[in-house]
């Protein structure tokens, strides 16, 4: 570890992430059936009394019909909640992301639109600042050996190479990268350790998919992590966010309680 | 008790008004100056140079200073404490409030900005070991009015204060129930 990154009061983040659809939490199953895990604010609620540094909201269908759900409730979300939270989904253009932060967004991320117009990245940090934007990149690790970038939740394999674009985002102005490995995500197998500590990028990472159990979180960190974000263990109960701090604490890693 | 927001065109205020709501006051978001407020509270996001331009605007910049030589009570959060300093090397010919002198720097640390939540260093057992949310990639590594500092590849201050004038480099109203706890602390 060198002397600079020893040289910080700054804690690993654990980020709990929600999806939310028309105002409520939800869950895709195999049969593309949306179940519903409850309200977004009493779940941020309940994460935030746990102890959990930050709350995404994730897959806001931001698209006319249901606009006003979702506004509504990242209001609600601002004046409710005591830290700071992320949004994303549904973002295409600048007067999407206008609307979340005028509604009272920290942060927003984006994935597919930042690949597709990535001049979306130097509007955005150029009007709210770096730190109000993260971007999203699901990377998959191919049978080859690369590393491949994917869009569109993971459907779209991406011509840029994995290093060319974060090199990209980075110099547009991102604030923060948010790194999910497709080959892990969901699987439990817990994060991809070399993909983060290979990712000595000039800003934080969060690191995401794999997440199953405390020392999941603790291999990620070590690994280099600035913050991890996980969903199912925590939405199924499995693990509370204070379990995975306490566990960390245990475990000589730094945490906010 | 009421509390003004200074509106400089910089962020949303939704958060910061829902926090000092919470702390009891009576909050009013003002796009010019105005008195009859107990305090006021000077929130900022975004490049120095902007925010600062914003306080050419409305004479907000005679406004704030003659407040602060009447001895009254004023907050200033994130870049809204840089602009309490005389200057920053983020926008150079940015001119700030100078009540505070020195200037404000890069941070020296390889990750920027600094994202997330920092125990702070202090004398004053009120501020001691607590933890508060940090956003930013600059900041003022030394003051004389320093009460709370953090270490981000170097020390900066977290906190400063100067009789009625208090800065936070951070964002109380994002620092969970202790952030609340010392805003209404400051604001008081």
């Amino acid at each position: 570890m060198s002397e600079l990154i020893k040289k910080t009061s700054l804690v690993p983040r654990i980020i709990p992430c929600l999806d939310v659809a028309n105002g409520r939490v939800v869950k895709g199953t195999n049969f593309k059936k949306l179940l519903d895990m409850g309200d977004p604010i009493e779940l941020a609620l309940k994460y935030q009394h746990q102890g959990a540094d930050e709350i995404v909201f994730l897959d806001i269908k931001a698209s006319v019909d249901n606009q006003a759900s979702a506004l509504a409730m990242i209001k609600q979300v601002a004046t409710t909640l005591s830290i700071p939270f992320t949004v994303g989904g549904g973002i295409k253009q600048l007067s999407d992301v206008d609307r979340f932060f005028n509604a009272g967004a920290d942060k927003v991320t984006l994935n597919t639109a930042a690949v597709e117009n990535p001049e979306l990245i130097n509007q955005i940090a150029n009007k709210y600042g770096s730190q109000s934007l993260i971007i999203a990149i699901d990377v998959n690790h191919e049978s080859n050996g690369e590393h491949v970038i994917y869009t569109h939740g993971g459907s779209k394999r991406v011509k840029k190479p994995y290093q060319t674009w974060i090199k990209e985002v980075v110099e547009r102005g991102a604030g923060e990268i948010l790194m999910t490995a497709m080959h892990k995500d969901g699987t439990g197998s817990g994060f991809d350790l070399d993909l983060l500590e290979q990712a000595n990028f000039p800003l934080p990472i969060i690191a995401s998919g794999g997440a199953n159990k405390p020392e999941d979180f603790l291999h990620a960190i070590n690994a280099g992590a600035d913050a991890v974000l996980a969903a199912g263990i925590f939405h199924r109960d499995e693990f509370t966010v204070s379990e995975v701090k306490n566990y960390l604490i245990n475990n000589n890693i730094s945490m906010r309680v | 008790m009421k509390a003004g927001i200074i509106n400089l065109n910089s962020g949303n205020l939704l958060s910061i008004v829902s926090a000092v709501d919470k702390c009891g006051f009576e909050t009013t978001v003002i796009n010019e100056p105005q008195t009859g407020f107990d305090v006021l509270v000077m929130p900022g996001q975004g490049r120095f140079g902007y925010v600062s331009q914003q306080l050419e605007n409305n004479n907000w910049r005679e406004f704030i200073l003659d407040w602060i030589a009447q001895g009254k009570r004023i907050v200033g959060i994130c870049v809204g404490m840089q602009l309490l300093f005389e200057d920053s090397v983020e926008d150079e010919s940015a001119k700030g409030l100078a009540v505070f002198p020195g200037s404000v720097e890069k941070l020296k640390h390889k990750k920027t900005p600094m994202v997330g939540w920092a125990q702070l260093t202090s004398n004053d057992e009120f501020y001691s070991q607590q933890f508060v949310y940090f956003v930013n990639s600059y900041g003022v590594a030394n003051s004389d009015y320093c009460i709370a500092s953090v270490n981000y590849g170097e020390k900066f201050c977290a906190i400063v204060q100067k009789d009625n004038v208090i800065g936070f480099q951070f964002h109380p109203e994002k620092s969970g129930d202790y952030g609340l706890e010392l805003l209404k602390k400051c604001l008081n």
